[in-house]
């Protein structure tokens, strides 16, 4: 009997001893804050990790072409029935509760995160090169700043996180902070250390570049209104010589031209599914039904074609994919519930198209996963450097800028000096150059046209100008993420 | 002369017979089933020789200078009785049943139930098997005052969602199981075969549970499984075979009436109504008369030192819709040996092998497809059908499960010093699946194809290893009774999962869904680990003096390593005390009342089901990138969701007061309880406010809520047996009060939480102070907007137009925006009730058993969520089409304003349920047959139901309180006609 009790006691002496021990499970396959990123290999694999989120489907307006669908070059497409929920952008009946505006939200904030992971933690590694660790923190810091100018131009004052774990009690922050305290900083210190594009090694192609953090910042004091800032910043990029015009418009979105000379920032994507390195962005929005390769969202409007058309602009064709057309050998026939032609009392009022920009060759609607979203082009920054000297009083030495632009549509040169009929002809032209690449929409806003071209469709000046804080948010924080006006 | 001589020869022989030296002999019989027992010990006294009864029950014994024998055998009654001059003593044997409904199984040990002084509910195997239930976990519907099984689906092989006291906490409600001592889920319950089961308890008070510690804050069961008997072998066998069928469909629009609405939408859409397709995609898709399939066999048996059962079990059941099979076999064996007189050790073990494959996902399809679309095209080919085709899915639907789960405890316990008893064991639970699902290449329409054959395979295992050892002292002296218990366990949980995928398989066919098949470039692998471990130190003292007044205090202390160092520890004491009453001297000595005991008991218990990595913000290394002139992918690293480091235990307290009374000598017993119990610190998985980058869709763990539950429960019962006749009624009942009480420590949210994504950005649960947990939330449609003048002068969500909902203006602020949504019902019941019948004549007995609850409410999700035009439920067909047409539906839109979430979606779902409808027929035993004891039986499942709410079944089990009732479409219950017989030799 003594013995069983002597053994019981060692056995619970045992066990006891090697409690906290025992209570220690750390995850497996899997790292912590505080354990990534701390060598130079995990800061190049935080960083990619930024760059992963322009490929995040959400991303895209949460996942659809929204803010071409409320811009005059798109309505909604697909088949009636899909995505209906999206007509109510068209129409501006969107209210907050809509999922694409939380996805979005929430996806930026996401990024944001990763992006402060490098900018916080990079800066502690020691044993690395000390030039790829500025150049990592700025393209983690370009990359945030763009994150941030989708915030802040979507949905105006937003809550200020530059921290991995905020505080859950945040108020929104006035627009102008973080655009001081965040977003200009931060592009401002990618321009100090980012090599130019031909400065990267090839197989670094696709990195963020100092002409990409110009061509941003540009971007952001265009709409905010700095035309001197934005003058400076173009002339920079025109001067570094990195880039060209292409010389014919359709090559622009090619497949067989990623990465061209006109392309300033753009987005590598695999023809595969997201996870091995697609982008579902021109899925969502490329041809539907036969060949099956996508959705079908964001179709051109009639009066854009119809426009185009009358310009006889050479960017029609190359923008717009109609049904029966054949490209890349494959004959465009499109959705069947969707009708070809639509009329309403005997007038077009629809066709069934595409668009063309996002057009990828392959056989299925995986492939179509590989085109390179292009978020700034060349001819953006030649657009923008003529609005700038137009706007700064230097209206002649715009028109050059703005005629290379027009020439490669086959459009004759703009030869008037009056500065307002002048920034009217910018913008209209940035209409069609651009066309449902995306800032339409915004160009109108900043330039207080969107009432007068957006109004018939149902957008209401002082309250559209902003899209709606999505509503989990506003429930959430209990009020204290107030909502945008009229929403 | 002669005479005088007979009479001294036949005194003598009558004084030696009676005094002196002889052989007895006899047969023993019990009274239960007129058969030999086997090892009866059969002893004369004074002298206490001793023999036991042979395989047929016979015995002989000499005597000396004895003059009385005493027959006893484990389970029966004693019997002493003067011999007399007899020579042969055929006994019949009566079990004691008094002695063995008095022991009631507690956590880590046993109690006579009058010294019980929690609440727990004692189910023996006579009442699992009387009412043949197609699962042990079905077989307790009915018999627990409180507990509330929720028949959620009619997929074979569901995991039960069992409730007891309501909803706790906001994470798993589910009570533990506790499987001969070994911890486990009450899944592993529905597993076991009821026929295996020697009783079930259910621990409701925290004096009962909190010994079990962290793992008790939702209940114990406690099973208890078979062992053998020394003596002779008893064999049993049960078949049963059944077929089922949906209970009830649900009412969608047939094809014209559809097509009306379209029309009414966009008029002119269908010219010619009568020409139209009608297609019912619920018939299309359900199997009717389909098969269940249920067999049980097991042998038990013993000597003096050993004992052994084993049992082995096969289920078999189709489904109603196709491709939804379940097929399980079962193994039980369970062994136990007496090494010497003070040492006894064992091994239990349970098997379960099933096959399931996984149900298409189509119900919510076929309920919202096209009904003016056809199934199949001219040539037989699938048709693009909008709304997708459910029949080509379950034609492209190849998924299965495999699993292997295994349930073991080897244990040895030793008897030292009179009255200690130290006991150890070794517990494991082993659960391997198997998961292949393959997609062939199809095409039925744009939206419903699959251009590249695809497979994917994966394989899981989680294995939990608990060494337990406790130490426990009995003694009595004088009227004072004490038993005390100490322990330590050590829990160690692990999972490992392995998942791959392919693509472009070489041939479609079964033979190549392996991962080989496939082409290279498509291949992808994951692989998982995760280990969690728990350390538990417990303690008991139970007192009772003069069986008049009883104490039990019990303390738990654990650690788990699901939370921080800081908050790793939790302490889990309670008290509670009881008093006889009845064995007062006071107490009238009545027939009326013949029993009354007084109970109060307050404890504290923990939860800490949660995953254990939710305390970490894990880096994944799934981010990521192209880059190069040739597009290479380049690996990237970064958060992967969230996690919150400040996590601690849950904690619930709980006290209840309760009486059990016995009336008319126990024909009418009484059970009633009141408890209330506090939940603080609640674990609950939210969607964090979108700023802190957790990303869409993401949830992170929080301490977040408090929750106070209350109510009354009681289980009253009325035995009664007449000549043939015999019957019984039962009715058991809970009121339940459920009530937020504080929420939103440190999550951003100060008085409410969101829940219910209905998957298209809207949110239609909430749970806030003074509110039941997870109510429902939106409009409250008030009316429907008749004509202009009205449209104008009434408060109108933007967007609005005459005929649609009006929306009440609840803040009064003359116009409607999203702080007009309010309260438009509560998801949890405020009363849940069940009765059982039985009447008996002769060897018949039919017994039915009924379920219901009121006062729940359920969103019909399936309706409002339309990202395109789907099929609409009967209701809209009533819709608005013109002033004074209604005032209830809205008119015709695709989607839209009045498909928020609103009280238009809200129904009742309250409802009674006849859930069984059983007549037995004991076939007598003593016939012909070498049967001890058999039964045949026919039963119906779900006979009816008495509910408004239009959906499959009103028992719909949320995954998170938080987040409502929302119907979203669910595989249906089936009505089951079922034949079985049971038999034992």
């Amino acid at each position: 009997m003594r013995k069983n009790i002597f053994l019981l006691s060692l056995v619970s002496i045992m066990l006891v001893s090697c409690n906290e021990d025992f209570l220690d499970q750390t995850p497996r396959s899997a790292l912590t804050v505080g354990t990534f990123p701390v060598s130079e290999s995990d800061a190049i694999l935080a960083t990619n990790a930024v760059y992963n989120g322009l490929r995040a489907w959400h991303i895209n307006t949460g996942g659809f072409p929204i803010l071409d669908i409320m811009a005059d070059d798109a309505s909604k497409g697909s088949n009636p029935g899909d995505g209906a929920q999206l007509n109510d952008y068209e129409t501006f009946k969107h209210n907050a509760s809509e999922g694409s505006m939380e996805r979005w939200y929430k996806t930026l904030y996401e990024v944001i995160r990763r992006s402060n992971l490098v900018v916080n933690e990079v800066p502690k590694i020691n044993n690395m090169d000390e030039n790829l660790k500025q150049r990592l923190i700025g393209e983690a810091r370009f990359l945030r700043a763009y994150y941030y100018s989708l915030l802040v131009r979507g949905f105006g004052d937003v809550p200020k996180v530059l921290v991995i774990d905020p505080p859950l009690d945040l108020t929104r922050a006035p627009y102008t902070e973080i655009l001081n305290e965040i977003i200009y900083p931060d592009l401002e210190f990618a321009v100090s250390v980012l090599p130019e594009k031909s400065a990267y090694a090839a197989n670094d192609l696709g990195r963020a570049t100092k002409g990409a953090a110009r061509g941003l910042l540009a971007r952001i004091k265009l709409f905010y209104g700095d035309f001197p800032a934005v003058e400076k910043l173009c002339e920079d990029i025109i001067n570094s010589g990195e880039y060209t015009l292409m010389s014919d418009y359709k090559d622009v979105f090619s497949a067989n031209f990623e990465h061209n000379s006109e392309s300033v920032f753009e987005v590598s994507a695999i023809p595969d599914s997201y996870v091995n390195g697609g982008n579902q962005y021109a899925n969502t929005q490329t041809v539907r039904g036969t060949p099956n390769r996508g959705w079908g969202f964001g179709r051109p409007t009639y009066s854009f074609i119809s426009e185009m058309q009358n310009n006889n602009d050479l960017r029609l064709e190359p923008t717009v994919l109609f049904v029966n057309e054949v490209i890349d050998g494959v004959l465009i026939v499109g959705d069947s519930p969707t009708l070809d032609t639509t009329y309403v009392n005997g007038v077009i009022v629809e066709v069934e198209c595409y668009n063309q920009k996002v057009w990828y060759p392959g056989p299925d609607p995986n492939t179509s996963f590989g085109h390179n979203r292009r978020i700034i082009r060349y001819a953006d920054i030649l657009m923008m450097y003529a609005e700038a000297l137009n706007e700064n009083g230097k209206s002649s030495q715009a028109l050059p800028y703005l005629n290379l632009i027009r020439n490669r549509a086959g459009l004759s040169d703009v030869t008037t000096t009056d500065k307002n009929q002048l920034r009217d002809i910018i913008i209209l032209e940035r209409k069609y150059e651009f066309g449902l690449e995306g800032l339409r929409f915004w160009d109108l806003v900043r330039t207080g046209k969107a009432e007068a071209v957006l109004g018939p469709l149902g957008f209401i000046k002082g309250k559209n100008e902003l899209l709606p804080i999505p509503q989990s948010e506003v429930d959430i924080s209990q009020g204290r993420i107030k909502q945008n006006f009229g929403y | 002369m002669v005479k005088n001589v007979v009479t001294i020869c036949l005194l003598l022989c009558m004084q030696h017979l009676s005094f002196g030296q002889g052989t007895i002999t006899g047969n023993i019989t019990s009274s239960e089933d007129g058969l030999a027992l086997i090892g009866v010990t059969v002893e004369v006294l004074p002298s206490g020789r001793g023999t036991l009864t042979d395989v047929d029950g016979n015995y002989d014994i000499n005597k000396q200078m004895d003059d009385s024998i005493r027959f006893s055998y484990i389970g029966y009654k004693t019997i002493t009785m003067p011999i007399g001059g007899k020579t042969k003593i055929d006994i019949v044997l009566q079990p004691n049943a008094e002695i063995l409904d008095e022991i009631v199984v507690i956590g880590y040990g046993t109690i006579k139930k009058s010294d019980l002084t929690g609440s727990v509910s004692s189910i023996k195997a006579e009442d699992i098997v009387k009412v043949p239930a197609p699962n042990a976990i079905q077989a307790l519907q009915g018999k627990v005052a409180g507990m509330q099984i929720l028949n959620t689906s009619g997929d074979p092989g569901a995991d039960p969602v069992v409730r007891l006291r309501g909803v706790t906490t906001l994470n798993n409600n589910n009570p533990i199981a506790v499987i001969d001592g070994v911890i486990s889920d009450v899944s592993q319950v529905a597993q076991l075969n009821p026929n295996d089961i020697a009783s079930v308890e259910v621990l409701k008070d925290a004096s009962a549970t909190a010994i079990y510690g962290s793992r008790g804050a939702a209940g114990v069961i406690i099973v208890t499984t078979k062992r053998g008997k020394s003596g002779k072998n008893v064999v049993s066998v049960s078949v049963e075979q059944s077929i089922e069928n949906v209970e009830r469909k649900i009412d969608v629009m047939n094809g014209r009436e559809f097509a009306t609405f379209l029309n009414a939408i966009d008029p002119g859409s269908y010219n010619n109504l009568d020409a139209l397709p009608n297609t019912d995609w619920q018939n299309e898709i359900y199997n009717s008369n389909t098969p269940i399939t249920n067999a049980n066999f097991s042998v038990s048996g013993g000597s003096n030192t050993s004992n052994f059962y084993f049992g082995l079990g096969y289920f078999g059941q189709q489904g109603i819709l196709p491709k939804s099979a379940l097929s399980r076999l079962t193994g039980k064996m369970n062994l136990g040996f007496d090494v010497t007189k003070n040492i006894k050790m064992g091994f239990d073990l349970s098997l379960a092998l099933s096959d399931k494959e996984n149900a298409p996902g189509v119900v919510g399809t076929a309920l919202r497809a096209w009904p003016i679309d056809r199934p199949f095209l001219e040539n037989g080919n699938f048709a693009d059908v909008m709304g997708g085709n459910p029949v080509a899915a379950i034609e492209y639907t190849n998924s299965d499960r495999g699993l292997i789960a295994g349930l073991g405890n080897l244990y040895a316990s030793v008897n030292f010093l009179k009255d200690f008893t130290f006991k150890t064991s070794l517990q494991f639970t082993h659960d391997e699946g198997r998961g292949r699902s393959f997609v062939p290449v199809y095409f039925v329409g744009p939206l419903q194809q699959n251009e590249r054959n695809d497979l994917t395979y994966s394989n899981d295992n989680a294995t939990t290893l608990i060494f337990e050892n406790t130490l426990s002292y009995a003694k009595e002296f004088g009227k004072n009774s004490l038993n005390v218990l100490a322990g330590y366990t050590a829990q160690d949980s692990r999972n490992e999962f392995i998942s791959g995928l392919t693509e472009n398989l070489i041939r479609e066919d079964d033979l190549f869904w392996y991962l080989n098949s496939g082409e290279d470039i498509y291949e992808r692998v994951s692989n998982n680990f995760s280990r969690n471990t728990l350390l538990s130190y417990l303690g008991r003292v139970n007192y009772s003096f003069d069986s008049k007044y009883l104490l039990t205090v019990s303390m738990r202390r654990d650690g788990s390593s699901k939370f921080g160092i800081n908050n790793r520890w939790g302490n889990f004491p309670s008290v509670a005390a009881g008093w006889n009453l009845d064995r007062e001297s006071f107490f009238p000595k009545i027939s009326f009342l013949n029993s009354l005991k007084l109970r109060a008991s307050w404890g504290i218990i923990g939860n800490e089901r949660i995953p254990g990595e939710a305390q970490f913000s894990l880096i994944s290394n799934d981010y990521n990138t192209v880059f190069g002139e040739n597009e290479t992918l380049q690996p990237g690293a970064s958060f992967n969701g969230g996690g919150n480091p400040n996590l601690k235990w849950e904690e619930t307290r709980q006290t209840n007061i309760g009486i059990n009374a016995g009336f008319l000598n126990d024909k009418l017993t009484v059970e009633l309880d009141y408890y209330i119990k506090n939940t603080d610190d609640i674990l609950v998985p939210l969607e964090p406010i979108g700023y802190t980058g957790v990303g869409a869709f993401r949830s992170i763990f929080y301490n977040a809520a408090n929750v106070q539950n209350s109510g009354f429960e009681w289980n009253i019962n009325y035995r009664e047996t007449k000549g043939n006749w015999s019957y019984g009624v039962g009715v058991l009942g809970t009121t339940i009060k459920n009530r937020v009480t504080d929420i939103g420590q440190g999550i951003g949210a100060d008085s409410l939480l969101v829940g219910g994504d209905l998957g298209n950005g809207q949110q239609v649960a909430r749970t806030a102070v003074g509110q039941p947990i997870g109510f429902l939330y939106g409009y409250e449609a008030i009316g429907v907007f008749q004509n202009q003048a009205q449209f104008e002068s009434t408060p109108s969500l933007f967007g609005q137009t005459v005929g649609d909902l009006i929306y009440k203006d609840v803040n009064g602020d003359g116009r409607i925006t999203a702080a007009d949504r309010t309260f438009i019902g509560s998801s949890i019941p405020n009363f849940v009730y069940g009765f059982n019948l039985s009447a008996g004549y002769k060897n018949f007995t039919l017994s039915a058993d009924f379920q219901g609850q009121t006062g729940n409410k359920i969103f019909n999700g399936k309706q409002t969520i339309r990202f395109t035009t789907l099929n609409y439920e009967e209701k809209f067909n009533q819709f608005w089409t013109g002033e004074g047409s209604t005032n209830e539906h809205p008119r015709p839109t695709v989607g839209g304003v009045n498909y928020l979430p609103n009280s238009y979606f809200v129904e009742d779902g309250s409802f009674i349920r006849l859930r069984s409808l059983t007549l037995n027929y004991q076939i007598p035993s003593k016939s012909k047959w070498k049967i001890n004891s058999a039964n045949i039986y026919v039963r119906a499942t779900n006979l009816f139901t008495l509910t408004k709410f239009t959906g499959y079944s009103p028992e719909i089990g949320a995954g998170s309180a938080i987040d409502g009732v929302i119907d979203r479409g669910v595989y249906p219950i089936t009505r089951i006609f079922s034949l079985g017989l049971n038999a034992n030799f």
